[in-house]
């Protein structure tokens, strides 16, 4: 066949199949990207982790300069500061108002339509 | 596709809003168009495998980057591409010696014995095509005649993506017209 016409040749070259790809290509692919684990914490859990360990760290240096005395004062201390800010009732009225503010705008924002697409998503995939 | 099949920016929001598995439905839509485009471009097959895993993972990276209302299937295409150059560009500077103009290797005397038929007839004229007029052939075949996605790709103006077309198709003819087109 010479393909004299353009038409013929385009109508070649549309029926031409594609190549084959190896047959563990799609499966690193996806090993790679889609399926990969989760790294075992999310940024914020790994702050404060790494928060609570250097707080850690430092009340041990406490009890190792100063002994036990000095240990237990500051913990007193962190403890009755705590209990001070959440005794205050205009303290703890913004912070009720500030979780209900967050929970409110992640029920009515992108959500919704994130879960309409899951579940085209999911009949798609027959699940 | 059918209709209740969520579109390629459908799946890419779904995976930027913590689903990633949606992703996995991107690389069976494209992974053999992709693949196909680097195997023509690199003509290797372990090189075509790197430049298609290396596009997919690029793309999962920089999923963000992806603008809606875009083709997906233009710019995976445009990430591969992009990756075969930087490859082929590798491939020339720690060469000594002149690059073969197919690096595939010769197929045996069996493989010489069977008759070619028209589908591997285009295949061997297509790999015979200059790098320039093999891209833009390829992409014309999984794009179809859409010139402004095939421009996109390759990120030139689109008078010179149909300018290479037009030479690449003339080229081809000139190629299949000729009793020579072997696979040597």
């Amino acid at each position: 066949m010479t393909y004299d016409s353009s038409d013929e040749l385009d109508r070649a070259l549309f029926a031409l199949p594609l190549e084959e790809p190896p047959s563990e290509l799609r499966g690193s692919i996806l090993t790679a990207t889609a399926y990969r684990p989760a790294p075992p914490f999310s940024a914020w859990e790994a702050i404060g982790l790494g928060v609570i360990s250097a707080v850690t760290v430092w009340l041990l240096a406490v009890v190792a300069m100063g002994g036990a005395p000095l240990f237990f004062t500051t913990l007193g201390t962190i403890g009755r500061f705590t209990a001070d800010g959440l005794s205050n009732m205009y303290a703890l009225a913004w912070l009720g108002a500030g979780v209900a503010t967050a929970l409110w705008l992640s029920l009515f924002t992108s959500s919704q339509s994130i879960s309409l697409l899951r579940q085209r998503f999911d009949a798609q995939r027959g699940r | 596709m059918t209709t209740n099949d969520p579109a390629d920016g459908e799946l890419v929001t779904m995976t930027l809003h913590g689903h990633p598995e949606a992703f996995a439905t991107l690389v069976e839509r494209y992974d053999r168009a992709v693949y196909h485009l680097a195997y023509r471009t690199m003509q290797n097959v372990e090189d075509a495998r790197d430049a298609t895993q290396e596009a997919f993972f690029k793309a999962f990276r920089s999923l963000r980057t992806f603008k809606p209302g875009a083709k997906f299937s233009t710019w995976i295409f445009a990430i591969v591409y992009h990756a075969c150059c930087d490859r082929l560009d590798r491939r020339k500077r720690y060469s000594n010696e002149e690059l073969p103009e197919r690096a595939d290797a010769t197929p045996g005397p069996e493989q010489q014995a069977i008759d070619l038929d028209e589908a591997r007839r285009l295949r061997i004229a297509i790999d015979q095509l200059p790098e320039k007029y093999r891209t833009v052939i390829t992409l014309y075949h999984l794009q179809g005649r859409q010139y402004e996605e095939i421009a996109q790709v390759l990120g030139l103006p689109m008078g010179t993506v149909k300018t290479h077309l037009f030479r690449a198709k003339e080229h081809l003819r000139k190629l299949l017209a000729n009793t020579e087109v072997t696979e040597s």
